[in-house]
């Protein structure tokens, strides 16, 4: 599904991203965690292809394509998404106006027809049930007004009906209370499938709890120093970052 | 005399008629104080050059006007063209009559010789042919389109006059479709009485084109009476608006929500003025400009609290898009208040498209372009807010969809 090999990524003439490889196949759930500041955003920017991000070496394949090559638009329709750490707002643009017209943008693009609109206005219902939320959202602006935790189950509910192939979570726990991140976990728990693949970005052990990813990694200083299974990301609850300073990076990439 | 003003204003007489002398008292403010130039504040990012420049020659070949617009809602039309209306072809609803306009209808010394700055509305004055009377006498639910349209080729000068009044606990909805043509200018007077607790909800949508577009409206507006404008203006060569809405007694609320997106080099200047004179009353302006390409801007607001009139309270709140490096945006809101306990409140942003809700729209499938127009689109109907959803509301929000 995805296959990053030896990433380099400058923000700002500043190189984040140091020689990254990572390995996704078809239905697998990565989590990667890390210290701030070790390039865990960068990745999930860089995989959905903002300006800015530039890739100075390496490469990043998806489903075998350069994704290099593909604007931010072409990616989602490729069937990549990006749950923003910050769901941004979107004054005076509906949200069931700017979901619509995303997905149809996307259906557009693979050359698939328009969505009914009536399907569409009921998937999304179902979703916004199914993640508690008031479904006269749909009737508001993109995320204005919207608190924090309502952003984080937005973006969700965007998964849940742009059903992506791949989908990077970035930081989706942050700012939850733990009513609201089991609602996101079994949110991101239904669409999981033997093709679908996640990437989960995040700072704690407790949202893996609920997901139970089949691979852990540690991301640190740009580059990915620690591979294993979920016992891995309860060690990092334990323990912290700091037993990586205690232990020889792996050559990774070597 | 300038050029401009023996081109506009010739001191040769139109026939005699019933508006002679009103067109000779005009003609005499008009040389007074002569047309704006560069140092009258009110005019001062609207250069008159484009106006200097035009010949506006030649007499109207009135012929068949085209076929107005159709329009998406139930409605009455009006249709003006070249500055002339055929009355033949109105029908308006019960409860609504439009008749000619006679001079006693015209309160002289009730508008405001204030220099320069008010020159076109006494041009229009001193060349009034034909004005117009639209009375109001109950609550009309059909609205009233007025439909204003000049000819490819129009490169004359006309100065439409309309007058609206609303009687006592009347309602109308008036909605303006302005659409430039020629080199010409298309100079109207709007004067709108609302008498008490009548309604009138005033939606405009124009664009100019070549034409020199220039209103001056003025809405009074009495005891318990509402207001309330919506004006969507994609400008043209050279638009020039003055609103002014004053709340002459208690209980008179007026608000203006409005959006100008402009693009090639259009330019449009919203000068408008929302007075309090008593208290209690209450305003609310949102006004929004997008300009891209080599456009310009200008929004004027302001808001006047007289002594004496408390308990008014004004809520302003103005934001600006500029969309390319050589657009201008001039915004200014402007409050004087002259009373203690009122509220005043004004806010003024200028920025530009946010590259985060850019990225975020393209991370989700749109393209470039369709997120920069749903952005410009999101910005620009938030002023539209507080318009009651139906298809009016449908038509004007469709019309900026266009736009943006």
């Amino acid at each position: 599904m995805l296959k990053i090999e030896n990433l380099h990524v400058e923000v700002d003439g500043k190189e984040i991203l140091k020689g990254l490889d990572l390995e996704i196949g078809a239905g697998e759930m990565h989590a990667i965690m890390g210290p701030n500041g070790s390039g865990k955003s960068t990745l999930g920017y860089t995989l959905a292809g903002r300006d800015g991000y530039e890739i100075t070496e390496g490469r990043i394949l998806f489903e075998g394509q350069d994704l290099a090559a593909l604007a931010p638009e072409e990616r989602a329709a490729a069937g990549l998404f990006l749950a923003l750490q910050y769901p941004v707002e979107i004054p005076g643009v509906n949200n069931a106006y700017f979901l619509r017209a995303a997905l149809n943008a996307q259906r557009k693009a693979r050359g698939e027809e328009e969505v009914d609109s009536m399907a569409f206005l009921k998937a999304v219902r179902e979703q916004l049930k199914a993640l508690k939320m008031d479904e006269a959202l749909l009737k508001r602006a993109v995320n204005e007004g919207f608190s924090g935790g309502e952003k984080k189950r937005n973006e969700i509910v965007q998964m849940a009906v742009l059903q992506p192939k791949l989908a990077v979570l970035d930081e989706t726990d942050s700012g939850l209370d733990i009513d609201a991140l089991k609602l996101v976990a079994e949110g991101v728990n239904r669409l999981r499938d033997e093709q679908r693949s996640f990437v989960v970005i995040t700072h704690y052990q407790r949202l893996l709890g609920y997901l139970e990813p089949d691979h852990v990694h540690v991301l640190s200083d740009g580059r990915i120093v620690e591979s294993g299974d979920r016992s891995l990301a309860e060690r990092l609850e334990r323990e912290g970052y700091a037993f990586l300073d205690d232990e020889p990076a792996e050559a990774a990439g070597a | 005399m300038s050029a401009l003003l023996e081109r506009l204003a010739p001191a040769a007489e139109l026939p005699r008629d019933g508006f002679t002398e009103l067109r000779s008292q005009a003609q005499k403010v008009l040389m007074q104080h002569g047309f704006p130039h560069r140092k009258t504040e009110n005019w001062k990012y609207t250069p008159l050059t484009l106006i200097e420049q035009r010949a506006f020659a030649g007499s109207l070949d009135v012929g068949t006007p085209p076929a107005p617009p159709a329009l998406p809602f139930d409605c009455a039309v009006v249709h003006m063209h070249n500055g002339e209306i055929d009355p033949s072809a109105t029908r308006l609803p019960r409860g609504a009559s439009l008749t000619g306009l006679v001079a006693d209808d015209v309160d002289v010394d009730a508008l405001v010789a204030d220099g320069p700055n008010d020159a076109f509305a006494w041009l229009n004055l001193a060349r009034l042919g034909q004005g117009w009377k639209l009375v109001v006498d109950e609550a009309v639910k059909r609205p009233i389109v007025v439909v204003s349209t000049v000819d490819a080729d129009f490169e004359g000068a006309v100065h439409p006059r309309l007058h609206v009044e609303l009687a006592p606990d009347s309602a109308l909805t008036l909605v303006a479709v302005q659409t430039g043509g020629g080199a010409g200018l298309h100079n109207a007077v709007l004067d709108i009485r609302m008498s008490e607790r009548s309604t009138l909800l005033h939606a405009i949508d124009r664009s100019g084109g070549d034409t020199a577009w220039i209103e001056h409206a003025t809405v009074r507006v009495a005891a318990g009476a509402d207001y309330r404008a919506f004006i969507s203006d994609a400008g043209g060569a050279l638009t020039r608006q003055d609103l002014r809405v004053s709340l002459d007694a208690p209980n008179a609320r007026g608000a203006i929500h409005g959006v100008a997106t402009l693009e090639g080099r259009a330019l449009v200047d919203y000068h408008t003025a929302i007075e309090h004179h008593v208290g209690p009353s209450e305003s609310k302006e949102r006004f929004r400009i997008l300009a891209d390409d080599r456009a310009t801007g200008v929004f004027n607001g302001r808001i006047l609290i007289v002594p004496g009139a408390d308990d008014s309270h004004s809520e302003m709140n103005t934001g600006n898009l500029l969309l390319s490096e050589n657009a201008r945006i001039n915004t200014k809101p402007e409050l004087e208040i002259h009373a203690e306990e009122v509220t005043a409140s004004h806010g003024a942003t200028i920025g530009q498209l946010d590259d985060d809700a850019r990225f975020y729209l393209r991370s989700r499938g749109l393209s470039e372009r369709e997120a920069t127009a749903l952005l410009k689109y999101g910005f620009a109907a938030a002023v539209f807010d507080d318009l009651e959803p139906g298809p009016l509301a449908d038509w004007l929000l469709e019309r900026l969809k266009s736009r943006a």
